[in-house]
């Protein structure tokens, strides 16, 4: 369809950023492979170098310690089976076993499936509580750290509350026990700034597609000297840590994004006013609505609420139909009957989950683009209402 | 082709099959601003289901409506209804099964789901009609109502699903491909580049697939409760037993291959009593009842006592004169020839002699 859309979705994805569109067609020519020794390999080569070193000089890092992948849901399945293998039952190395892991209850996907797989081989897993209001327990780390545990593992941001975590003050205590700390970095990225260098983690997980970039390329950082087992043997690719042809396109498209790192902090402050006003409007204009993970640090983007009396799902194919492109937690058609963990961990009963919207804003998002959504949603949520059988709805 | 006002909006149910596509083509022709939605009935993630191999709304017709919305530049989406299904289509299904009886799971389906889940998103879509793929038609009576009718083509009829439809929200469907012949809605099919064209048509039950209804009630039954549905085959009406049977919900009324026994007379199964677990078997002729109870009867429109309808006992049934009598059950019905294998769990659906759809209710002997 060839529509317009309003794309008030950023945290599903971004559109492309104008500086990657309009260099992809010469980037196209570097279709060489890059791991060949003649002339087509040397331009797929220097995207290759001078993309790791514009991401090691953002990471303040060396170029030794990043691996790129095919995204973040790869990253952080090689890092958590990583660590396994290097210390779970059974591990060549004759390491002493530590079979324990410490992860937020609201961890991605690829985070939390990870980790039940791990469970059905043996690993212990402990999560950690997060309130509804977005505050994580930092006690429950602190008393669950212990000899046996391999790594923590905790989001720097949620993507669907939009929660920031405590990144350097859980590393310092997993530090203490001498314990590997990973983060994802996903939703974090390119949304907000953050000193790196200063977290002391040992593993971090980028995603491009998350900030304007291609789909297909993530960054793992991995620090010097911590346990890596390769999740893709192969050639010699990325110092042998990842086997496969790098795709070169979506690396290219990356490194020209982290041009565009110093644009953060303008659209930062640009974006949190425009989400600020967004959500002072909707709790102005609509009745019982409430917000999610709103008490505690977040992302400037993104808004988390609880729609009472609305569907999520049929919230948004209203809203799609208008030409709005948003998200939601409640058990949609993607296979899942439940609605989303993250939003049941932190509190909210089932029906709070179904009746969940996720407005996420970007780089691209006008007041313009807000107020017609503000609008629409009135609209919609008005007729939801009248059709809906609760009773308190209708005053 | 007549236009509509652009501002009609529809949503049309879509399953994937060449039905339903071509009922969006057509709406799309006629000038509606059409909405296309699938409900995501069963999870087929973890079934070995053959996909798209004549059953309906399994993720591959999914990726079939999704195409043929794409071709028509329609907006699509798939709607969850998988706790709804369950509890008002598979639930009951199982239930009906386990009582002996041979359930009619597209009734509850429509019921439940179609014309009524749909309808509530109709409403909240902000559309003005809901349309789906069956073969049937509406018209408008002598008393100017808008009433359902038998569609142009006979064997295709699927009036007999639709009689718990609620008759006042019959002005806000259409069923664009009612006045059509299967060949002619391939035909459309094929000369509008829908990749459904050649796509079989449904025909088993859309959650139970090729592997038969009796192995699905296997596999979403605690054994434990299989194991109280075990008895005797006994000969009707003598009483004599012929063997042991697994279970009363792998035979259904009229069978006649799979009984497991071998006998000089072809044997058929006449009754199945759910109290003490006996399937009666026997000559086909005591399959034949002039007399038939209809329980928990639905109207579309009024029914006199003593009306004559016609009544098809039966999906494929080729509709048969009763006489209705009105009790407090709902119908006793008195068949002009006796029927066969008249079946409790299947529906008696009520026409009047112009084909209009009156009503119907459930079986019992």
């Amino acid at each position: 369809m060839s529509k317009e859309i309003i794309y008030l979705d950023y945290n599903a994805t971004t559109p492309l950023h104008d500086h990657v569109l309009l260099n992809m067609t010469d980037l196209l020519l570097s279709w060489g492979n890059p791991s060949s020794i003649h002339l087509s390999s040397r331009s797929p080569k220097a995207i290759l170098r001078e993309t790791r070193k514009k991401i090691a000089d953002y990471l303040k890092c060396s170029t030794l310690e990043i691996v790129f992948n095919s995204g973040a849901s790869e990253g952080n399945n090689t890092v958590l089976k990583s660590v396994w293998s290097t210390y779970g039952f059974d591990n060549p190395f004759d390491h002493k076993i530590k079979n324990e892991f410490i992860v937020s209850q609201v961890e991605h996907p690829s985070v939390l499936k990870t980790m039940q797989y791990l469970e059905t081989l043996g690993a212990v897993v402990h999560y950690i509580p997060i309130t509804r209001t977005g505050e994580m327990d930092i006690q429950f780390i602190k008393s669950h750290l212990n000899e046996k545990t391999a790594l923590v593992s905790v989001m720097m941001a949620n993507n669907e509350t939009g929660n920031v975590f405590p990144i350097k003050e859980i590393a310092a205590l997993v530090k203490k026990n001498n314990t590997l700390m990973h983060t994802d970095c996903v939703q974090a990225f390119g949304k907000i700034n953050f000193d790196f260098e200063d977290l002391q983690i040992d593993y971090a997980t980028f995603s491009g597609h998350k900030f304007y970039a291609l789909k297909g390329c993530g960054v793992l950082f991995v620090r010097k000297n911590s346990p890596y087992i390769n999740l893709i043997h192969g050639g010699g690719q990325e110092r042998s840590r990842r086997g496969g042809t790098e795709n070169i396109l979506a690396i290219a498209s990356f490194g020209l994004m982290l041009d565009q790192l110093s644009e953060i902090e303008k659209q930062q402050l640009r974006i949190l006013e425009l989400r600020n006003y967004f959500e002072n409007e909707i709790l102005n204009k609509i009745h019982h609505v409430t917000l999610t993970g709103h008490d505690s640090t977040r992302l400037p983007n993104t808004s988390s609420l609880v729609i009472k009396g609305c569907d999520g799902e049929t919230l948004l194919v209203s809203l799609d139909i208008q030409g709005f492109a948003v998200s939601t937690g409640a058990a949609c058609s993607s296979g899942n009957p439940e609605p989303s963990p993250t939003l049941l961990a932190m509190g909210l009963t089932k029906a709070e989950a179904q009746n969940s919207l996720r407005v996420s804003l970007g780089w691209m998002t006008t007041k313009e683009d807000i107020d017609l959504f503000i609008t629409e949603l009135i609209k919609i949520v008005a007729r939801l209402r009248s059709l809906s059988t609760e009773e308190v709805l209708h005053v | 082709m007549s236009k509509v006002s652009s501002s009609k909006r529809v949503l049309v149910a879509m399953s994937g099959g060449v039905d339903s596509s071509v009922a969006a083509a057509l709406l799309k022709d006629q000038g509606y601003e059409v909405i296309g939605a699938t409900m995501q009935v069963w999870d087929y993630t973890n079934c070995d289901i053959t996909e798209g191999s004549g059953t309906c709304c399994s993720s591959l017709d999914v990726d079939d409506a999704r195409s043929v919305a794409d071709k028509l530049d329609i907006p699509f989406y798939v709607l969850n209804c998988e706790a709804k299904f369950k509890a008002s289509v598979i639930d009951p299904f199982i239930k009906a099964y386990l009582e002996g009886e041979t359930p009619l799971p597209c009734v509850n389906c429509n019921t439940y789901l179609k014309f009524d889940h749909l309808v509530q998103k109709m409403k909240e879509l902000d559309c003005d009609y809901l349309a789906t793929g069956h073969y049937a038609q509406i018209v408008t009576n002598k008393n100017n109502q808008m009433v359902i009718k038998t569609s142009e083509d006979d064997w295709k009829d699927q009036t007999y699903f639709l009689f718990t439809i609620d008759p006042a929200i019959i002005p806000h469907l259409i069923f664009p491909i009612g006045h059509l012949k299967k060949p002619e809605v391939r035909q459309i099919a094929e000369d509008k580049g829908l990749v459904v064209a050649k796509k079989k048509d449904s025909t088993g039950i859309c959650f139970v697939g090729s592997k038969g209804y009796d192995q699905f009630i296997t596999e979403n039954v605690d054994p434990k409760i299989l194991e109280t549905k075990k008895g005797l085959i006994k000969k009707f009406p003598t009483g004599e037993v012929m063997s042991n049977h697994q279970g009363i919900h792998l035979y259904t009324i009229g069978q006649s291959r799979g009984l497991g026994m071998t006998y000089h007379e072809k044997l058929f199964v006449i009754k199945i009593d759910p109290a003490d677990n006996t399937v009666w078997v026997g000559d086909e002729k005591h399959l034949y009842y002039h007399d038939v109870k209809v329980v928990e009867p639905h109207l579309l429109q009024n029914i006199e006592d003593g009306q004559k309808l016609k009544v098809k006992i039966r999906y494929q049934h080729k509709s048969a004169s009763a006489v209705a009598k009105k009790t407090d059950y709902g119908f006793d019905l008195h068949f002009e020839e006796a029927q066969r294998a008249v079946t409790p769990g299947q529906a008696a659906v009520f026409y009047s002699e112009e084909q209009h759809l009156l009503g119907g209710g459930w079986i019992k002997l």
